[in-house]
């Protein structure tokens, strides 16, 4: 279990914080399902943001929703990332080992650059667009990506399990 | 932008780097095994509590339930206690060979169903 993994791996396990996520009798069933409530706003965000993006909600100016929802999904994010660092630490050996974790691990870090590549490629156009107004091809393709990358670190996060 | 790229190779090289190792593998469902003898290590932990079982041919790791099933199933730290003889009818596991999951476990007479 603890063999062959990375020092800092095993130092976390061991430490006293995952020591008693683990012998709680509470917070590791918390940090699960704040982890999933998380997940609710965190995507519902999303969802609405890039569907936006992608031409939806037309009769709004785009930054009149993209805004909000970009907000809402970055708290979401936090409090997915404050709950999935309680669930990591109890297990970090197995967890950082296991190769669906690992493709989990790294669609994250695609979709936190996509979307500050988002924030930063779309800041302008998104202001002068207007409301029935096309938004160029990239927002579209962002919008996709976007939507691609975070249903599948869902889908890698409830695969974990299993392999 | 070349930084952007750099870090998106980071991201995918880093993870990869762990050294691969199994999580919660597969576990052979199709031929059950029970596992006796006694209790040698408990560790009463989420997300599953675990104990080592000493068994005639080795020891083995037998995986429970999350603590909050094992108390409302009528399994506290006392009932699985170190020195006890369990007898554990489960599944071993596909990935790590003296590993098995318990479906149910039987300890002074008492059977008591983790799943």
């Amino acid at each position: 279990m603890l063999h062959d993994a990375p020092q800092f791996l095993v130092a976390l396990e061991q430490s006293a914080l995952a020591s008693a996520i683990r012998q709680s009798s509470w917070a590791y069933m918390t940090a699960n399902v704040g982890h999933i409530l998380a997940l609710m706003v965190f995507v519902s965000a999303v969802v609405v943001m890039d569907a936006r993006l992608l031409g939806a909600f037309a009769a709004a100016p785009p930054a009149s929703v993209v805004r909000p929802a970009r907000r809402l999904a970055a708290l979401g994010l936090l409090l997915m990332a404050a709950t999935g660092s309680m669930l990591f630490a109890a297990e970090a050996t197995h967890v950082a080992g296991n190769p669906v974790f690992q493709v989990k691990a790294a669609l994250i870090v695609l979709g936190i650059l996509n979307a500050l590549l988002v924030g930063r490629l779309l800041r302008e156009a998104l202001d002068e667009a207007h409301a029935f107004e096309p938004l160029p091809t990239a927002a579209k393709a962002c919008a996709m990506l976007s939507l691609t990358i975070w249903f599948a670190t869902a889908a890698c996060g409830r695969l974990i399990a299993y392999f | 932008m070349h930084k952007k790229l750099a870090l998106i190779g980071l991201g995918l090289a880093v993870p990869t780097a762990v050294l691969a190792h199994h999580g919660w593998g597969g576990y052979d469902a199709a031929h059950p095994i029970t596992v006796a003898g006694p209790i040698e290590t408990l560790k009463y932990e989420n997300p599953h509590a675990l104990i080592t079982v000493k068994a005639p041919d080795k020891v083995w790791t037998v995986t429970l339930a999350p603590t909050s099933r094992m108390q409302s199933r009528g399994a506290p730290p006392e009932f699985v206690a170190v020195g006890k003889v369990v007898s554990a009818y489960g599944y071993a596991s596909t990935v790590d060979k003296d590993e098995m999951r318990a479906e149910r476990i039987t300890i002074d007479g008492k059977t008591v169903e983790l799943r």
